[in-house]
């Protein structure tokens, strides 16, 4: 599903080079929710950036999909971004300026569907993270979780294959917090490979599986799963429609 | 479901309602380009309007030969200084030279600024109104001289070539007259006026006995500028004025021998104002021509101020907009997504400015027509104009749309 064998991404200045990853090697099961987590530095945005598409490397090989990820030029990244990848930021990334139906229409243009198929999948994806009723609102009008959840609607509106989450927390207080996470662990049952970089360990043992990104290099964590995330299998789970904070 | 299509050509994913609709969010910046927009338009299509019509009158022929003539002035200032003698000694003299095509006595030259007018009118009586005309007065070498061709008669002959006194009121009583003049007297009847009668001063007969096809007056900026007529008489003056029309590319040459060999032949005058028809030409419209540089620099200065608006306040747009660009790509924009937004969005800001620029223009126009007697603008210009400024707008915030597409995709996980 998602393949990194011996990736190496390296940052350059005209006097510093860092080596952001390392033969970094992982591999992603399909319907896996994979919490990376480690300190500030290791490369664990970097990774998320190399699986999102949105950054090269130098070497190694990776694989997306059972496409070659390594020749793709910036044109096909871009479209096999917006095809099977939804993404969620610590900062949400909403467009100030759009309401919330234009904002989760953004990917959706990129992606060419028809004016039908981009309402119908806007207002099914704002009914389900509870917030249809808000779609000509802006997003200086909600709150910061419900910020993220627009954020999650406008992820999951073409149906990615993959939900990549930048510390998708990281900006909540702990009630808001648990609340979006029990909406991706959602997403999740219902079949999205989510791979979510996070700070909160709390969290990270939510997921089904964990890895620990320092220095650049992975060290997967026993798969020692809390009670709590063992209920998150993804094939017993239906999509559940509209959470509250 | 259109997945296997590509998305960047299908008019309706273009975002141009999100785009208007942020626009009206943050309309100060935009307004404020939008009416420099239309500013510019007002003022660049009136100019051009200006040019075009400034540049038509001075590309209008004189009629003459204007690259191969000149004229030259004696003032005769000896107790016993013969005017018609020294003329007849002078024109006799100029006519031999080597490369001189013939010469004339006259007393105005087309676009010189300076000449005679008259009136005539088809019937006699003080209760007529005159047709106002440029008098020119020739001999037999007249038209050959001014290289004006007759569509109508015949040229005067030595005997019609009557002799004019500084104080004498009455005229000859045979004219030539141009063919726009005659389609001013007789309407409709153009070429049939010829052997019809006109009178100047009021009740003095004269008949048409030739036409020619053009021939301005001395004045430029008048509008009857055609309006000539050309009487069979030499002038018996102290001061008199030669034109000369010479052999292709050698009038340069024929002054020089001109001044130089009158000067020899009588010392009791002096020569004066010797002139080329052509620098008379660019006397006569240097008004014109300074007003063509003006306005090209006026908006020579306007657009490139404009452009450079449109640059700063896309690249303060970009700047601004890092991190939702950034963002755009992480969610699938294209490079030429992104670059699409910025001229979709610049494409709006300018259709804003053109149109109320239109408007404004029609104004100003309004008020230069009724101000300085011009023409209205043809209706083409505003659409013309529209399609300029739309051009000039796209041309500007190509470079800032570029820049904006070269943002990584990457940004969008920054905390910038």
């Amino acid at each position: 599903m998602l393949t990194m064998k011996d990736i190496k991404k390296i940052y350059r200045t005209d006097s510093i080079e860092t080596h952001a990853l390392r033969d970094f090697n992982l591999h992603v099961n399909e319907g896996d929710f994979v919490a990376v987590t480690g300190p500030s530095g290791s490369g664990k945005t970097t990774f998320l950036n190399i699986a999102g598409l949105l950054e090269t490397f130098e070497e190694g090989r990776f694989e997306l999909d059972g496409v070659d990820i390594s020749h793709q030029n910036d044109a096909a990244r871009s479209r096999l971004r917006n095809q099977k990848i939804g993404f969620v930021f610590q900062s949400f990334n909403l467009i100030p300026d759009l309401n919330l139906f234009d904002n989760v229409d953004v990917p959706l243009r990129y992606r060419g569907f028809s004016r039908q198929e981009r309402k119908k999948r806007i207002e099914h994806n704002l009914e389900m993270v509870g917030l249809g009723n808000r779609m000509k609102h802006l997003p200086a009008q909600l709150s910061g979780g419900q910020q993220q959840r627009v954020a999650i609607a406008r992820a999951l509106a073409g149906e990615p294959r993959f939900l990549l989450a930048d510390e998708p927390t990281g900006n909540l207080d702990s009630s808001m917090a648990q609340s979006v996470m029990a909406l991706l662990k959602d997403i999740n049952a219902n079949g999205t490979t989510i791979i979510m970089v996070t700070h909160d360990a709390g969290l990270a043992t939510q997921a089904n599986r964990n890895i620990h990104v320092s220095d650049g290099k992975v060290s997967e964590k026993a798969m020692s799963l809390s009670p709590e995330a063992a209920q998150f299998k993804p094939s017993q789970h239906k999509r559940v429609v509209g959470l509250s904070e | 479901m259109t997945d296997s299509k590509s998305p960047s050509f299908f008019a309706e994913n273009w975002e141009i309602g999100p785009i208007f609709r942020a626009l009206l969010r943050n309309k100060v910046g935009a307004m404020l380009i939008a009416l420099q927009i239309a500013f510019t338009m007002t003022i660049v299509v009136n100019a051009i309007y200006i040019i075009v019509e400034r540049s038509d009158k001075m590309q209008r022929p004189s009629g003459i030969d204007e690259a191969n003539s000149f004229y030259i002035s004696s003032v005769g200032f000896s107790h016993d200084f013969n005017s018609l003698v020294t003329t007849q000694e002078d024109l006799n003299l100029i006519r031999s030279l080597d490369g001189v095509i013939d010469a004339v006595q006259i007393n105005a030259v087309p676009l010189s600024g300076s000449g005679w007018s008259m009136s005539l009118q088809t019937q006699p009586g003080t209760e007529f109104d005159g047709t106002g005309t440029a008098v020119y007065m020739i001999d037999e070498h007249g038209l050959n001289s001014l290289d004006v061709a007759l569509v109508a008669g015949e040229n005067f002959s030595p005997t019609d070539i009557q002799t004019r006194q500084s104080s004498q009121t009455h005229w000859p009583d045979k004219v030539i007259i141009t063919l726009a003049m005659a389609n001013r007297l007789f309407p409709d009847e153009g070429l049939a006026a010829l052997g019809k009668t006109v009178y100047i001063n009021d009740i003095e007969p004269m008949i048409i006995t030739g036409i020619v096809d053009q021939l301005q007056a001395p004045w430029v900026g008048w509008d009857n500028v055609e309006n000539v007529m050309l009487t069979p008489e030499i002038r018996d003056a102290k001061s008199s004025r030669y034109f000369v029309r010479t052999k292709p590319g050698q009038r340069d040459r024929v002054m020089n021998e001109v001044e130089s060999q009158l000067a020899k032949s009588n010392s009791g005058r002096i020569l004066r104002d010797m002139r080329s028809v052509e620098g008379t030409r660019l006397r006569a419209y240097r008004d014109n021509s300074a007003m063509i540089s003006i306005l090209v620099t006026v908006m020579t200065i306007l657009v490139i101020v404009t452009g450079l608006g449109i640059v700063g306040l896309a690249s303060f747009s970009v700047n601004q907009r890092k991190k939702q660009i950034g963002t755009r790509r992480a969610l699938g924009a294209s490079q030429l997504s992104i670059v699409r937004y910025f001229m979709l969005e610049n494409f709006l800001i300018s259709s804003a400015g053109v149109v109320i620029g239109a408007a404004l223009t029609i104004v100003l126009n309004i008020v230069l027509v009724d101000a300085f007697s011009l023409d209205p603008i043809a209706w083409y210009y505003i659409p013309l104009g529209m399609v300029a400024l739309w051009l000039v707008g796209q041309l500007a915030v190509f470079g800032p749309a570029r820049k904006a597409a070269n943002i990584a995709p990457a940004l969008a996980t920054r905390s910038v």
